[in-house]
């Protein structure tokens, strides 16, 4: 554990269960397929993320101060999500955490869920979605299930050191992107997500309500957006457009 | 002072101007993004999110408007380099509505502001609205091209 950054267990943490991962980043995804889908299935704070790398900030929830870095689950699951856009400059920290304390707590599987952006998005009806992995066996099981791989290309953030810190510990970590608008909530792509997670996992949630309320999680979701671009932009998230060169 | 520690120090100086200009690039992103709330009580507006491209032939300015009446859309140029777009909302949005009791106030309209850096032609743009995402096409003022000999 890193002294900059400590994970505060409320409850008991159930070892062995799959680790979602939804942190602000493009059109916000990850964020609102996680927080959705811990509504949906009612899954309880278990713990939080404490740290002076991250702004001095409490989010008031039906009048009770609450972290920004949450973490939430049942005996399957743990869902880690941020109101908060993570400082550029604290992702390595923060991640590094996460990756450790799942490790930890014996998590099967790391979980990223997240968005490529695509600057035609408002053209595509139904985002597609693309898998990435930490090792080969876990890339067949995707194919097998039929995600499409994203062979070649850069990620950037939060997904990105999620699979490099995976890697270098030996985890089992998953990446799931869905094509998405670069700095607008995209609420679509991440129904598409949800539904592409629910291939390679026993994770099942109902996106329907996700998708009629769509409008209002853009109208609501602004500000968090805005502040995420800023980091984003700090990240060099840009460089997700870059065409990788390996001879 | 030797050859290599001159060249050192062009180096340092090189790195350190990079610093400076890097933070100086953060305030400025601070500073563009960080203007107050996202909300004007006053004009009952929210703030939308929108872009700027440039290409070579065009400008395209796209805003996120979700809740809108497509037919309410006014695209408007303030300035030379300044549009504004602004919508009203299908349903008024009150505070309450998003769950903060601690301020007073409803919005009717969604309203963003883009500028542009190159010259445009406003009155040839074309609008279109899909799902909630307005686009706006400006084609670029005729360019010159400089002969090369």
């Amino acid at each position: 554990m890193s002294e900059s950054v400590k994970i505060v267990e409320k409850k008991a943490v159930p070892s062995g269960a799959t680790m979602i991962i939804g942190l602000p980043d493009v059109g916000l995804v990850g964020l609102i397929a996680t927080s959705y889908m811990i509504s949906e299935l009612n899954l309880e704070e278990i713990a939080y993320m404490d740290s002076d790398l991250l702004p001095p900030v409490v989010v008031l929830h039906k009048g009770l101060p609450h972290a920004p870095l949450r973490i939430y689950g049942n005996q399957n699951l743990i869902a880690v999500i941020s109101e908060l856009a993570v400082p550029a400059p604290a992702i390595y920290t923060v991640m590094r955490e996460i990756v450790d304390w799942g490790q930890a707590k014996k998590v099967k599987r790391i979980v990223s869920m997240g968005g490529i952006p695509v600057e035609s998005r408002q053209a595509i009806k139904e985002p597609k979605v693309f898998g990435a992995a930490s090792n080969q066996e876990l890339l067949d099981m995707l194919s097998k299930r039929g995600l499409s791989i994203m062979n070649e290309g850069y990620m950037v953030g939060p997904q990105a050191l999620s699979m490099r810190y995976s890697v270098s510990k030996k985890a089992s970590a998953i990446a799931i992107l869905a094509q998405s608008f670069y700095n607008y909530p995209d609420p679509e792509a991440a129904a598409m997500a949800l539904k592409e997670l629910s291939k390679i996992s026993e994770i099942k949630v109902d996106v329907s309500k996700l998708l009629e309320k769509g409008a209002e999680i853009r109208l609501n979701a602004r500000d968090i957006m805005k502040r995420t671009q800023q980091e984003m932009n700090r990240m060099k998230k840009s460089q997700e457009y870059d065409l990788p060169l390996y001879v | 002072m030797s050859e290599k520690q001159r060249k050192r120090s062009i180096f340092d100086m090189m790195n350190e101007y990079t610093e400076e200009f890097e933070t100086l690039a953060d305030e400025l992103m601070e500073s563009t993004f960080s203007g107050g709330p996202s909300w004007n009580t006053e004009t009952c507006c929210l703030q939308a999110l929108s872009n700027v491209f440039i290409t070579p032939r065009e400008v395209i300015v796209t805003a996120d408007l979700p809740n809108i009446k497509p037919e309410t859309v006014k695209v408007e140029a303030v300035d030379e380099n300044l549009i504004e777009i602004t919508a009203k909302m299908k349903k008024k949005v009150r505070f309450a509505d998003l769950g903060i009791h601690h301020r007073q106030g409803e919005f009717s309209s969604l309203r963003c502001q883009g500028r542009i850096h190159v010259a445009i032609d406003a009155e040839k743009m074309k609008i279109s609205c899909k799902g909630g995402i307005l686009e706006v096409r400006f084609p670029r003022k005729k360019r010159y091209e400089i002969k090369v000999e």
